[in-house]
């Protein structure tokens, strides 16, 4: 299994942005990570350290200056934008809603692409609802008139109506009290686990990371610090960076669960 | 026809040259702060229509379509140029998709209708060419601001719908289209309203411009429906090429919005 390539597969990757004053800023250096399919990864850091560049550049909305990014081995240069993004879509810290019904909304990515338009009460949506906490009563209501941890689940339900293979996450949980959080800790395993989907989500959140990553990468100023399993990272970190991370945040938030 | 019209002495522009001046006396009297405006734009207007005066005078004697051509692009310049000065947010390459936009519709339009419709002969005649040219280029150009100008809010205010929408798989013309649409509508409205206001609110320039020049008012009617039809096909071709060139603008080689 481990000679087979991995589902995505980050090489070395470096990419600038402009900064304040215009000119071109190294935020990424030479990255490089993996993750399979059924697994999550945690990318965590301090704001400013590249993560959600990072995830910008897995589909493509920034372009990497070097170093290549593999889909299934191939270069997801090689992939038409819209074909990458439908297959990795990312699923942003705001959740945006488009006007019209939740229905509506869960049409959307058939209409971009102009594809049929699914039923939503063809069984293997009303699974995906189902295991993203989508209550079918909301079908017909406005989108937008949800709250927000209800948005946020209509949202990544959204993101996987298509051929969703790795599902992107920015600072999922930013916008969700503590329960809501921790209910959607538990959607992002059973989504892992049952679809076989790979997520790599950034975030400022220990406890969601400890409740569902397998994997954790930290990063600090556009750079790999230190990665590892969940909890050896989380319990045992090896650099000083981390340990100052993980000491800012509450006990209560690193405690691993089962 | 020629003897119905009344020509304007010296003495009678002076005259109301003397209006502009209780203008600027009216201004001062409240304090508007306007004098000097009004002084220099109604000097600019005397000199600058002397000058087109003769220009004209001199364009309708001539006899070859080169020129006539040459004082197209001329206009067809200037109206990109005003544009430009006039909208505040451009779009990426702008002049390049504004110019193209104007030369195919405006000049599609003015060649279709005086060459298909009018039927000039020669088909140059400047004449004719020259000022309905400018009839539709003017007109097309406040459309083609109004299209530029909303096109850029919609991509500013919509950026989450149209990053979402690329997110989700969604091609760079598909996530555009709401804002396309919104554009088209915005510089098709001055076109609407003028027709369906056109003979009750007022009377439109050309209309009352060839009647007070002796022509037959039924005639004058027919013209001016001909070339409210022409102008607001015109607007709508060259705020169509605007649009079609001008949303990719906004979009990098590798379709996702760009930065700026």
């Amino acid at each position: 299994m481990n000679n087979a390539a991995p589902l995505l597969q980050v090489r070395q990757v470096s990419a600038s942005r402009p900064g304040e004053s215009g000119a071109l800023q190294r935020v990424l250096q030479e990255t490089t990570l993996r993750v399979d399919a059924g697994e999550i990864l945690a990318v965590v850091g301090p704001s400013g350290s590249g993560k959600s560049t990072l995830l910008r550049l897995l589909n493509r909305l920034l372009e990497a200056e070097s170093g290549d990014i593999l889909l299934s081995g191939e270069n997801i240069r090689s992939f038409p934008p819209p074909e990458l993004r439908a297959s990795i879509p990312l699923v942003s810290q705001k959740p945006f809603l488009f006007p019209g019904t939740v229905r509506e909304n869960l049409q959307a990515p058939a209409r971009l692409r102009r594809a049929e338009l699914p039923d939503c009460s063809d069984p293997s949506l009303q699974e995906l609802l189902e295991l993203c906490h989508v209550d079918p009563d909301w079908l017909d209501r406005d989108a937008r008139k949800l709250s927000v941890g209800q948005q946020q689940r209509v949202c990544l339900a959204r993101a996987m109506v298509g051929p969703c293979q790795v599902l992107l996450l920015d600072e999922p949980t930013s916008a969700l009290d503590r329960p809501t959080a921790d209910q959607m800790a538990l959607t992002f395993r059973q989504l892992a686990r049952e679809k076989k989907l790979a997520i790599i989500f950034v975030t400022h959140d220990l406890r969601l990371t400890a409740r569902c990553a397998d994997h954790v990468i930290f990063m600090a100023n556009g750079a790999v610090v230190e990665e590892g399993p969940t909890s050896r990272l989380l319990n045992h970190p090896e650099t000083a960076e981390v340990r100052a991370f993980l000491a800012s945040g509450s006990e209560d938030d690193r405690e691993v669960s089962p | 026809m020629t003897a119905s019209i009344i020509d304007l002495s010296l003495w009678d522009l002076v005259t109301v040259y003397s209006l502009l001046l209780m203008s600027i006396g009216l201004a001062h009297l409240l304090k508007a702060g306007q004098s000097k405006d009004l002084f220099w734009s109604g000097l600019r207007m005397f000199i600058q229509l002397l000058v087109v005066g003769y220009v004209l005078h001199l364009i309708f004697a001539l006899k070859t379509p080169l020129p006539v051509l040459l004082i197209l692009i001329v206009m067809i310049g200037f109206a990109v140029q005003t544009i430009g000065a006039r909208v505040k947010t451009k779009m990426p390459h702008f002049y390049r998709v504004v110019g193209t936009a104007i030369l195919f519709g405006c000049g599609g339009m003015t060649f279709f209708f005086c060459s298909l419709v009018i039927g000039l002969e020669p088909w140059y005649d400047p004449r004719y060419l020259i000022p309905l040219a400018g009839m539709i280029i003017g007109n097309s150009m406040t459309g083609a601001s109004l299209a530029v100008e909303r096109l850029a809010a919609e991509f500013r205010e919509r950026r989450d719908e149209i990053e979402t929408g690329l997110c989700l798989g969604g091609s760079i013309q598909a996530v555009s289209e709401t804002a396309v649409s919104s554009a088209f509508r915005a510089a098709l409205i001055p076109s609407v309203n003028a027709m369906a206001a056109m003979g009750l609110v007022f009377l439109p320039g050309m209309m009352t411009g060839q009647i007070l020049s002796g022509t037959e008012p039924l005639i004058a009617v027919k013209y001016q429906i001909a070339i409210m039809c022409v102008i607001t096909g015109s607007v709508s071709l060259t705020t169509f090429f605007i649009l079609k060139l001008g949303y990719r603008a906004y979009f990098t080689p590798y379709q996702s919005l760009r930065e700026d």
